[in-house]
């Protein structure tokens, strides 16, 4: 090492191998010349300030702004108009003086309807793409990493004894289930135990059986998961479920994990092949370290882009099911449920149409741009084209 | 070849198989039961209940109604348990409703795509192709019940028509072009609706194709020749372009049964999705599982259909 130094002493080391642009600095660069993907990214920190601002100006028992007052003599006020003094008791009359975005048909004020709804928007957003994107990995991430790998045949029915065993427990016949359950366990561990001694006996070819590789059984499960329309599945399972926004979350964010999956899965199957992959193994660096440190941080980008456009998605999806009104149960205001009725109004107030129906597009709309800007920014083969 | 056909065939009827199991189960499993659906019905008695759960039945352990109900289903004899008419016979009339809608709409996506598309890609980086990508954008982010109340506003507005339902109500004595004229005015806008996302997603795709096309050895060639552009660009590019679409068309299938939901609710279009949507509401398994089902079996066909073409089509993959 020492010679080396010596030999390489001419070029001063630390301004030869630091780059000129960090890694950041060259991320700003490339989101500044892609102009609409700038605006995409000012117009989601605006939209994530709102609806923060909204969450604190109208929750609590005694909010700044109430969504949910109703000042029956003051219904379908235009945006911009002064509150009639005259008809209001004085805790009625809205904080701010005048009602900035109108008021629907029980003369609630629209604008802190609107800044209600931004929190639903955002956080159904948020959380259903969070959701998708961690099991997109971790699916994805196991079919890429350990496909090869066979599943044996007595795990499958450890498996299936396990599985069968819960849900007669909670289903039908609680007795035979946990006799099903402990049975699974049993074999669970005596499998375990007696793998080496049984070797070679017909039994054991059997019972060991190498059946579908873990890639094609995730594969399969993806396959699955496309023949449902989405919609109509969301809008099923919505439907069944009691009515909530977290049932939402959890529902989008589950069916729409498969895209994520054969991202990943993809990047994986190439990555492992790549040389930094090999050093790591060769230096025991562990399984999981691997995965976790030196593969997924190299498969981000394509995740990025789709759960950007996810998120989108996600909005959209959110303000459908409000529209047809399944949801978030009624006195809390969604930008879905706030068209939807106004929607009866739509000739007489046009402004309970258009106000959240600009919002979702505008909020959607910097998501989409955003989005296919970071595809650009983050893909070196793109960075020419423009 | 047949070795690849025979293996997809039995793959696709595994995953069928599974597809079935899952949407049954995710239907049963979840809290509620359709004899539940309206308690204070007075035509509900307990012995109704009873009888109807029997006649169904829904008293049988989960797997024995597996059974029954795709019995009847491949038999053709599923029953609605909300009117007790035949599921297929209710979806195949809802289905004649829904398929103009679709035919317009299929239509219109795939004849407005290609020209913007290509234009799009032939001037890469001029304002045409940018104001094409932000509108491209625009549709695709534009939630369907707004852009459907615009577009409403706009036409009863400016041209006094009605748009609502199928047809106007009370229509019998006009004469045959009024109907005619009338039929196309309330078919139009519900299939532009369901075109616009198309249109924005399939342009794009077309000008990423011809893009890749474009930047190809044997188009900078033509170019070198000094062929005219017209033959460069509609001879040599676009031809090699249009490869992946002729699969797509195995993709389309699945919107045959589809029908947008919210679309079809705002104009009291009384199509699949419409129809799908009031039996989520009654709580109509039957329907609903028949729904899901057909469309699983059209998304399989789709993609097998499209993996076939594909084939064809393309010489350089062999099996």
């Amino acid at each position: 090492m020492n010679t080396d130094k010596k030999e390489f002493a001419a070029f001063p080391e630390e301004e030869a191998l630091v780059p000129s642009r960090s890694r950041a600095q060259e991320f700003f660069r490339l989101l500044n010349k892609n102009r609409l993907a700038f605006a995409g990214l000012a117009i989601f920190i605006l939209f994530f300030l709102t609806a923060v601002a909204g969450l604190v100006l109208t929750s609590g028992t005694k909010p700044v702004l109430d969504p949910a007052l109703v000042r029956l003599p003051e219904k379908l006020r235009p945006p911009l108009s002064r509150p009639n003094l005259q008809v209001l008791r004085p805790e009625q009359i809205p904080r701010l003086g005048i009602y900035l975005l109108g008021t629907d048909d029980l003369g609630r004020d629209v604008f802190a309807r609107m800044l209600q709804g931004a929190w639903v928007s955002l956080t159904v957003g948020f959380v259903a793409v969070g959701i998708s994107v961690v099991v997109g990995i971790f699916m994805g991430g196991i079919a890429g990493y350990f496909g090869q790998e066979q599943i044996r045949a007595d795990r499958i029915l450890v498996l299936i004894l396990l599985f069968l065993g819960i849900g007669l427990a909670f289903l039908a016949h609680p007795s035979l289930g946990i006799l099903l359950f402990a049975l699974g366990i049993c074999l669970w561990i005596l499998c375990g135990r007696a793998k080496l001694r049984l070797e070679g006996s017909p039994w054991a070819r059997f019972l060991f059986a190498e059946t579908i590789s873990v890639d094609t059984l995730i594969m399969r499960l993806v396959d699955i998961m496309l023949c449902f329309p989405s919609f109509f599945l969301i809008l099923t399972v919505v439907a069944l479920l009691p009515a909530s926004i977290y049932n939402i979350m959890i529902v989008i964010g589950l069916t729409s994990w498969m895209g994520t999956t054969r991202f990943v899965r993809a990047e994986f199957l190439s990555l492992r092949e790549q040389d930094f992959v090999t050093a790591a193994k060769a230096l025991g660096v562990s399984k999981w370290r691997i995965i976790f440190r030196h593969m997924i941080p190299n498969a981000m980008a394509p995740v990025l882009v789709s759960a950007t456009i996810g998120i989108a998605t996600a909005i959209l999806t959110e303000a459908g099911l409000s529209f047809l009104g399944f949801g978030v149960p009624p006195p809390h205001a969604t930008w879905g449920n706030i068209l939807s009725d106004g929607k009866r109004f739509i000739f007489d107030a046009p402004w309970l149409t258009f106000e959240p129906g600009l919002a979702i597009l505008i909020v959607v709309l910097s998501f989409n741009l955003f989005g296919e800007g970071l595809r650009d920014i983050l893909n070196p083969k793109l960075r020419e084209r423009y | 070849m047949l070795s690849f056909i025979g293996r997809s065939v039995i793959q696709k009827l595994v995953t069928l198989f599974l597809v079935s199991i899952v949407s049954f189960l995710i239907i049963h499993i979840a809290p509620g039961e359709p004899s539940q659906v309206n308690p204070l019905n007075p035509k509900f008695t307990p012995e109704i209940v009873e009888r109807f759960r029997k006649a169904f039945h829904l008293d049988k352990p989960l797997h024995v109604q597996y059974f029954y109900f795709y019995k009847d289903l491949l038999t053709g004899k599923t029953t609605s348990w909300k009117d007790n008419q035949s599921v297929l016979k209710k979806i195949w009339e809802r289905f004649l409703n829904s398929l103009p809608l679709f035919i317009v709409g299929t239509l219109i996506t795939w004849t407005i795509s290609f020209p913007i598309g290509i234009r799009a890609a032939i001037a890469r980086g001029g304002i045409y192709d940018r104001s094409t990508t932000f509108l491209a954008y625009l549709l695709i982010s534009i939630p369907g019940f707004f852009f459907a109340y615009i577009l409403i506003i706009f036409v009863v507005t400016r041209f006094h028509v009605p748009v609502i339902g199928m047809e106007t109500f009370g229509l019998r004595e006009a004469t045959t072009i009024h109907m005619i004229m009338d039929r196309i005015w309330h078919l139009l806008l519900p299939s532009v609706l369901g075109a616009t996302g198309g249109v924005a997603i399939l342009s794009r795709y077309v000008r990423s194709q011809m893009l890749e096309v474009e930047s190809q050895d044997y188009v900078r060639t033509a170019k070198a020749k000094g062929l005219p552009p017209e033959q460069v660009h509609y001879k040599h590019a676009l031809r090699n372009a249009l490869l992946p679409f002729v699969t797509m068309f195995g993709l389309i299938l699945p919107g045959l049964i589809g029908g947008s939901v919210i679309i079809e609710s705002i104009f009291s279009w009384p199509g699949m999705g419409r129809m799908a949507y009031e039996a989520i509401l009654a709580r109509d398994y039957p329907v609903i599982l028949t729904v899901n089902f057909i469309s699983a079996v059209l998304v399989l066909a789709g993609t097998f259909l499209s993996d076939l073409l594909y084939l064809m089509v393309d010489p350089r993959i062999r099996l």
